[in-house]
């Protein structure tokens, strides 16, 4: 059993928590002096149990978990540009054309067939933006179907 | 008897035909989420409050929304215990130890119905405990100073891995991370910006919101999408009921001893409702004995778990309501709620907001009446729900949550940072680091600092002011054995729990 998993998170843990509590050394004194208590003072707390998290981690790692490879990583993977370009379409396209292809999309990856994927994703999407921007007043953007 | 009398005033309250409506829905909304597959409560709930947010909720009502939807999902639950041998949600684990047989040998109708009264049982004892112990607690939690509350947090964190936690270096890792991230905006004190980065949408500091949902609802998606398990499971044929009202009867002394052994482990900390249910049933196979058949779809085994996790979900509302604590994620979940909603939780809520408290608590009493209401006669609805496929349902869940947020602030920004959260909480949750003591550090992390701040002012920077006083001080102690007691007792709680799960004849 290897136990990489825990020993890189700890190294990452470490860069972050020393970055972190220099980082708070830095700020200019607060207006008016000095307190016992300044913006820095917790910060170097949690950035010091932080290096202690991490140097245990990193000295006692628990056993690796399995990580996807091939297949899987690469839907993973899929699923992840989804989102992003889901974000990234939901304005422009309008929310039931984006929804549409996102949840169609996601849910054919997941295994179901492209045909009931997509319908699918137009039902929920209709019935959301229908709901929210009739039902409960709350704009989503039409994007497209924009009526002027 | 003045608790009375506010109890009547909360009665007010959650009687009003709007709040009695929010009630119901979220009684049923919280069926569902706890029996479908992929959506755990703390999930649900998570989900759910951008909606109420949006919606402009009053905050009483809200509450009530979000604590019916709470309670709802403990019911629901079992369910796919029940029918699957596949706990809906952790506490529900027990419930399959002699759900599952019982179904298996024809007799899953009654084995629905017994759990939803158990689970109502449970509730109501949890509920009632609620009101006798939460404003005694908040009396003296007023005596608390900021030394006090500082220790109190640590507590917190130090107990939520639980004592069946398996490495709680790593809930403590996780609850710096949280409140690491807490930290960043411009400091309220002293107006001094940390870690910005001259990002002017961090200005204000991370949203929680944002960064629960993410965490939860994206990375819940992603362990869906890796495990593959998008195949809905077959339909479930429930049965009639032949439940007797001989049989109920004989159940009641487990209700009892079921619901009240549940409150007290759930108001406890680093307990929860897992070990609520554990407990449960083992108390109840000792106490029955041998002529019992535990393992074999005893009823007493369905009932005893059901109620154990029913009254510690009422119970560990009381650390949450009273000093602004909790216990548990899907407590956790409602403090942001409290939080978001500007009420300030603590001892004070119960003067300053008592008509939320009580509003909550006794919507909590209606909510369980409700629930039993609609888990009897709409059981054969809920299972047929059980046979969506993961693979339509997720990315439906994951688009209302797009929207929950979206609909917050109306801002792309948001939702980059939510999907950011959801891939670290994916990374996060592989390398076996607890989410919840995320959330919670995200939560008590300001309140911490202010306190520690405070604390120091008033001693004039003397440090061991901390400490100073003999409650400061048990909590401290009580903080410090929430780390170690893992070591010494997880191992040997967790094996029987894992032994008492290998013992059931049927474990596929």
């Amino acid at each position: 059993m290897t136990s990489f998993g825990d020993r890189i998170l700890g190294l990452g843990l470490l860069v972050l928590a020393v970055a972190y509590g220099w980082a708070a050394q830095q700020w200019p004194e607060p207006f008016g002096g000095a307190e016992t208590v300044g913006p820095e003072t917790f910060p170097t707390m949690l950035a010091v149990v932080l290096v202690a998290g991490s140097l245990y981690l990193m000295i006692k790692p628990d056993p690796d978990a399995q990580w996807p490879v091939g297949k899987s990583a690469v839907e993973l993977l899929i699923s992840l540009v989804v989102l992003v370009v889901y974000t990234l379409l939901l304005e422009p396209l309008g929310f039931v054309i984006a929804t549409t292809l996102a949840v169609g999309t996601l849910s054919w990856r997941m295994g179901a067939a492209p045909r009931p994927a997509f319908l699918t994703g137009l039902l929920s999407a209709v019935v959301v933006f229908v709901l929210f921007n009739y039902g409960l007043s709350l704009s989503l953007p039409a994007g497209l179907l924009e009526v002027h | 008897m003045e608790t009375l009398g506010f109890l009547m005033d909360g009665f007010a309250v959650a009687l009003t035909p709007y709040n009695l409506m929010f009630a119901l829905f979220g009684a049923f909304v919280g069926t569902l989420i706890g029996c479908l597959p992929g959506l755990g409560p703390a999930n649900g709930v998570a989900i759910l409050i951008p909606l109420a947010f949006t919606l402009g909720l009053p905050p009483e009502t809200a509450m009530i929304l979000l604590t019916a939807v709470y309670a709802g999902a403990m019911y629901g639950g079992r369910i796919s215990s029940i029918l699957l041998n596949i706990p809906g949600d952790e506490p529900a684990m027990m419930t399959c130890l002699d759900g599952y047989p019982m179904a298996q040998k024809g007799r899953a109708a009654d084995a629905l119905a017994v759990s939803a009264i158990a689970s109502f049982a449970g509730g109501l004892i949890g509920t009632i405990g609620l009101i006798m112990l939460a404003p005694v607690l908040a009396k003296f939690a007023l005596t608390f100073g900021p030394a006090e509350y500082f220790a109190l947090f640590l507590l917190a964190f130090a107990t939520l891995g639980g004592i069946t936690g398996k490495n709680p270096m790593k809930t403590v890792v996780a609850a710096t991370l949280g409140i690491m991230i807490s930290t960043v905006g411009i400091d309220i004190s002293t107006g001094t910006q940390r870690y910005t980065f001259g990002v002017l949408e961090l200005y204000e500091g991370i949203d929680f919101i944002l960064a629960i949902v993410g965490l939860f609802a994206i990375s819940e998606l992603l362990f869906f999408v890796e495990s593959r398990m998008g195949r809905g499971r077959d339909k479930m044929n429930v049965g009639k009921l032949t439940l007797t009202m001989k049989e109920l009867m004989m159940t009641i002394p487990t209700q009892l001893r079921g619901g009240v052994l549940g409150f007290i482990s759930g108001v406890l900390p680093g307990a929860g409702a897992s070990l609520g249910s554990f407990i449960s049933y083992t108390l109840e196979k000792q106490v029955v004995g041998k002529k019992g058949k535990f393992g074999e779809g005893d009823i007493r085994g369905v009932v005893a778990p059901e109620a154990g996790n029913n009254g510690a979900s009422s119970g560990a509302l009381v650390p949450m309501l009273t000093l602004g604590v909790p216990g548990s994620g899907t407590t956790a979940v409602l403090l942001a709620m409290l939080i978001s909603l500007n009420i300030t939780p603590g001892p004070l809520m119960f003067t300053q907001n008592a008509d939320i408290v009580w509003g909550v608590i006794a919507a909590l009493l209606i909510g369980n009446v409700l629930l039993l209401v609609l888990n009897i006669p709409l059981v054969g609805f809920f299972v047929k729900l059980l046979s969506v496929p993961p693979m339509y349902l997720l990315p439906i869940v994951t688009m209302v949550a797009f929207v929950g947020i979206y609909s917050i602030s109306h801002s792309t920004f948001d939702l980059y940072f939510m999907v950011a959260f959801g891939v670290a909480g994916y990374f996060l949750r592989k390398l076996e680091i607890p989410l919840v003591p995320i959330i919670l550090g995200l939560l008590l992390g300001p309140e911490m600092e202010k306190n520690l701040g405070h604390a120091l002012v008033l001693s004039d920077g003397d440090w061991s002011v901390l400490w100073a006083s003999p409650l400061a001080m048990g909590l401290w102690i009580v903080a410090g054995l929430g780390l170690i007691l893992p070591y010494l007792v997880g191992p040997l709680l967790r094996r029987r729990m894992n032994a008492a799960m290998k013992e059931s004849p049927v474990s596929d």
